[in-house]
């Protein structure tokens, strides 16, 4: 029969629509909740979905992955807390556009792109995994070292207000990001002989402590009424004609970057919206919009991390290589099941690949459509007391982050964090490039060691991928500060000549 | 199992049996377990003679996150212990520090048997890598499975045999990727490295996929990860696994010689069993060790972590608690 007809005949059955509408509340929830990640709801449900037929299990699976990218919006643009980290990126603009007021439509734009970005991804899957796939072979040691240096110059991109401040903050995440077992001897590195810090800082609750509860206490130290409400209003839901257009650039930008992150193992979204966040802003035309409530920074970061989800897919399912930590799990379910995910997955079961891809898209659809509709119920917890809404808030980080590990420990890191987060937001240091030092720091110095150990240094320059990366951050770096001297060049010059100009154009009146 | 019913006196063992006929029924009707054991009787729960145990819910501790090889053996099994001590076995991940902390919080656990665990290969490896982890601290209750390890190149690598991969390594170092500093795989390359000969450099990755990954795309020479692994690549053509860490052929990799056969006296793999912390009483003891034997060997249990290239190896305490030392002391030779 044929596969496509197969594949898509499989969907038609009451129980893998149970599990679809299962897949998308679980999704939607643990995306919500700061700290529980879709790796480990989909690690958890995967216990309970192994006695389910294969399209029934992915069914819950795959809408688990797809939902919680949808609901980790939700935190990071309403109270600054990603649920998620691949929703870090979202943060910038995010909640900057609901403090303006704006949080409907940002709620609703964040949506829309994050279903985009998932779409022009899942095309990319259904049409060419396999060659795609062979991309990501591609990246080796040398590969992953230049790609993440090309993200460490987002640093200089998210430190706009104060290039000095900017960097310290970014060279404290990567020096915290030493912490921990050392990745290639496995010697102890500045843990103090505390056994908890040998596999490092947690990561995701440094993000949760300087994002939602360095914020947190922001507010509650802050003693103007007026002040202290965090979103007044949600303002406006749909986007209006010139704000769509606006976001077109962007969302190209990022579901380009997302699909390639995505493809590259090891890199998942929270990369992938930092990066195509920094890249929108490059060919923005209003760039310095950017982290003030941008709406292209909006629909660049949530397109880019979305569209890591069809990239992942692809590495996984053409090569049996996890393209993120979902997917690692998701092909532990799928050996059980009886399906090696690899090539041969392409040729014996293509109905099996229609099934997954059908699976993806329904899913999006009705996380679109559920964020949609959900969010009337937003307007109803703005009306939350706010010392009830952040007690809650505090509340939920806690428990999240304790569920990481079970472990106290990692609750007393996130605390720090927020303190951390407070005083570095009151004295005007940017928390954004600290947690990019964390995130990369790590990836950064095992994959140049890795590199090292295999050919040396000149494996840096000699592989053409990695020499292109390393080229561009260079440039990345280099040409801010070129254009800034020139800017003082030209400044001065039209200083000299704008007398001049002045009195013409006053002759000409406003239309000049 | 049926002879140590019999052993019970009868008014007991009927007592046993409808208490545990009914829980199990309404335990199989509430929630789905994973692995149903097929046409296992009901009855057959080994309830040892003198002990009321277990009277509550079990914890049984995972030293990795959700998810992984270790995480899925646990849950495996503790689905077939619910269904022999007819309790509820939690299972909690502690995942961090090398599965350290897990280990710690087990050690400092009362024994009373209500706190067991995952006890991963790491338990005899930790204490020399500088982790306050000791063998000594624990009751082992049973080994439940083990999964060897391999040694595979990319498919167009011009090592057709383990022998022409350590030739090879005289006239240039072999770079050969695993699964992390301090892994059971890293140790494992060492090892062969030591007893053929070779220079061989191991390159830590940051997990067994990204490990295999480096081989598939040619990054490095090859490869020392889990049989299951690299069982699909190679049985797509991708990757070519050269030798096996085992005494004996692997299912899934149909033809490969064992390291052994080809003249390398290699022996490697991960293995998981059963620990408490070290002083359980007796009683509680052989039930925890009986009802282990019984889901160990059971099909269920097998049907699940099988498939994922693990076999299904029971050693009993006194075997397993022999082995760990035995593999301490090995690791204590080869890590550095």
């Amino acid at each position: 029969m044929n596969p496509i007809v197969s594949g898509l005949e499989a969907l038609i059955d009451p129980t893998v629509l149970v599990c679809l509408l299962l897949g998308l509340v679980l999704g939607m929830l643990v995306g919500a909740f700061p700290g529980i990640t879709a790796t480990m709801a989909v690690a958890l449900a995967s216990g309970f979905t192994l006695t389910l037929e294969p399209v029934q299990g992915l069914a819950v699976l795959l809408t688990i992955y797809v939902a919680a990218n949808f609901g980790d919006r939700v935190p990071s643009i309403l109270v600054n807390t990603p649920g998620t980290p691949a929703s870090i990126a979202t943060t910038l603009d995010g909640y900057p556009m609901a403090k303006q007021g704006r949080a409907g439509l940002a709620l609703v734009i964040s949506a829309l792109v994050s279903a985009i970005g998932i779409f022009a991804s899942m095309i990319l899957f259904a049409a060419a995994a396999i060659p795609i796939a062979r991309l990501a072979l591609e990246f080796g040691p040398s590969e992953m070292f230049a790609l993440v240096l090309f993200g460490l110059t987002v640093m200089i991109s998210i430190s706009s207000k104060s290039m000095i401040k900017g960097v310290l903050a970014g060279v404290a995440g990567l020096a915290l990001a030493t912490v921990g077992r050392d990745p290639i001897t496995g010697d102890q590195r500045f843990t103090f002989g505390i056994n908890d810090l040998s596999s490092g800082v947690d990561f995701i609750a440094v993000i949760i402590g300087v994002f939602g509860i360095a914020e947190l206490f922001d507010q509650l130290l802050t003693h103007h009424a007026s002040k202290v409400r965090p979103i007044s209003s949600l303002g406006r839901w749909w986007p209006n004609k010139a704000e769509y257009r606006q976001m077109g650039k962007p969302l190209a930008v990022g579901s380009v970057v997302g699909m390639i992150v995505g493809v590259v193992p090891a890199a998942g979204g929270d990369i992938a919206g930092l990066i195509g966040w920094d890249r929108a802003r490059r060919v923005s035309q209003r760039p310095e919009e950017f982290g003030k409530g941008s709406i292209e920074g909006l629909t660049a970061s949530d397109t880019a991390s979305s569209a890591t989800l069809g990239g992942s897919l692809t590495t996984t399912m053409a090569l049996g290589i996890p393209g993120d930590s979902v997917m690692a799990v998701m092909i532990g379910s799928m050996i059980i099941w009886g399906i090696q995910p690899g090539p041969s997955l392409f040729t014996n079961r293509p109905d099996l690949v229609v099934s997954i891809t059908a699976i993806m898209l329904i899913a999006t659809i009705l996380s679109l459509a559920i964020s949609l509709v959900r969010m009337r119920g937003m307007v109803k917890l703005l009306d939350v007391p706010v010392h009830y809404l952040w007690a809650t808030i505090l509340m939920f980080c806690i428990v999240g982050t304790y569920a990481t590990t079970n472990n106290i420990f990692t609750v007393v890191i996130m605390l720090i964090a927020g303190i951390v987060g407070l005083i570095m937001k009151r004295t005007g240091f940017p928390v954004g490039p600290l947690v990019l030092g964390l995130l990369l720091g790590p990836l950064a110095e095992s994959n140049l060691r890795r590199a090292l150990l295999i050919e040396g240094p000149i494996g840096l320059v000699s592989h053409p991928i990695s020499a292109a990366l390393i080229a561009l951050a260079l440039f990345a770096i280099i040409a801010p500060i070129v254009g800034r001297v020139r800017q003082k060049r030209t400044a001065t010059a039209a200083a000299r000549t704008e007398a001049g100009n002045a009195l013409v154009k006053s002759s000409k009146g406003p239309h000049a | 199992m049926s002879h140590q019913l019999v052993r019970n006196t009868a008014v007991r063992r009927t007592l046993a049996i409808a208490v545990s006929a009914g829980l199990a029924v309404a335990g199989l009707s509430a929630c789905s377990s994973p692995a149903e054991s097929p046409a296992e009787s009901p009855g057959s729960s080994s309830a040892a003679e003198e002990t009321s145990f277990p009277e509550k819910d079990i914890n049984f501790i995972v030293q990795a996150a959700a998810g992984g090889g270790s995480d899925l053996s646990s849950r495996a099994l503790a689905a077939q212990l619910e269904e022999i001590l007819d309790v509820s076995i939690v299972v909690e991940n502690r995942p961090g520090a090398s599965g350290s902390t897990a280990m710690q919080y087990v050690a400092g656990a009362e024994p009373d048997g209500y706190t067991i665990g995952f006890v991963p290969v790491e338990i005899a490896m930790l204490e020399h890598l500088g982790f306050d982890v000791k063998p000594d601290n624990y009751d082992f209750l049973g080994q439940i499975m083990f999964s060897p390890g391999v040694i595979a190149v990319p498919a167009d690598s011009p090592y057709e045999t383990l022998e022409d991969l350590v030739d090879a390594s005289k006239d240039k170092a072999i770079t050969v990727s695993n699964s992390g500093a301090g892994s059971v795989w890293e140790a494992a390359t060492l090892a062969l490295a030591d007893e053929a000969g070779a220079d061989l450099t191991p390159v830590p990755f940051d997990g067994g996929a990204p490990a295999v990954a480096a081989a598939l795309g040619s990054q490095v020479d090859a490869v020392v990860a889990g049989a299951g692994e690299t069982a699909q690549a190679h049985a797509d053509g991708t990757l070519r696994v050269l030798a096996l860490f085992n005494d004996e052929e692997h299912a899934m990799l149909e033809g490969v010689p064992t390291a052994e056969s080809e003249g390398y006296d290699v022996l490697f793999g991960g293995w998981g069993g059963v620990y408490a912390p070290a002083g359980l009483p007796d009683d509680v003891k052989k039930v925890l060790t009986d009802a282990i034997e019984e889901g160990a060997q059971s099909d269920g249990f097998a049907d699940t972590i099988t498939p994922s290239g693990a076999l299904t190896v029971y050693k009993s305490p006194e075997e397993f608690t022999e082995f760990v030392n035995s593999e301490s002391e090995r690791f204590s030779t080869l890590l550095p």
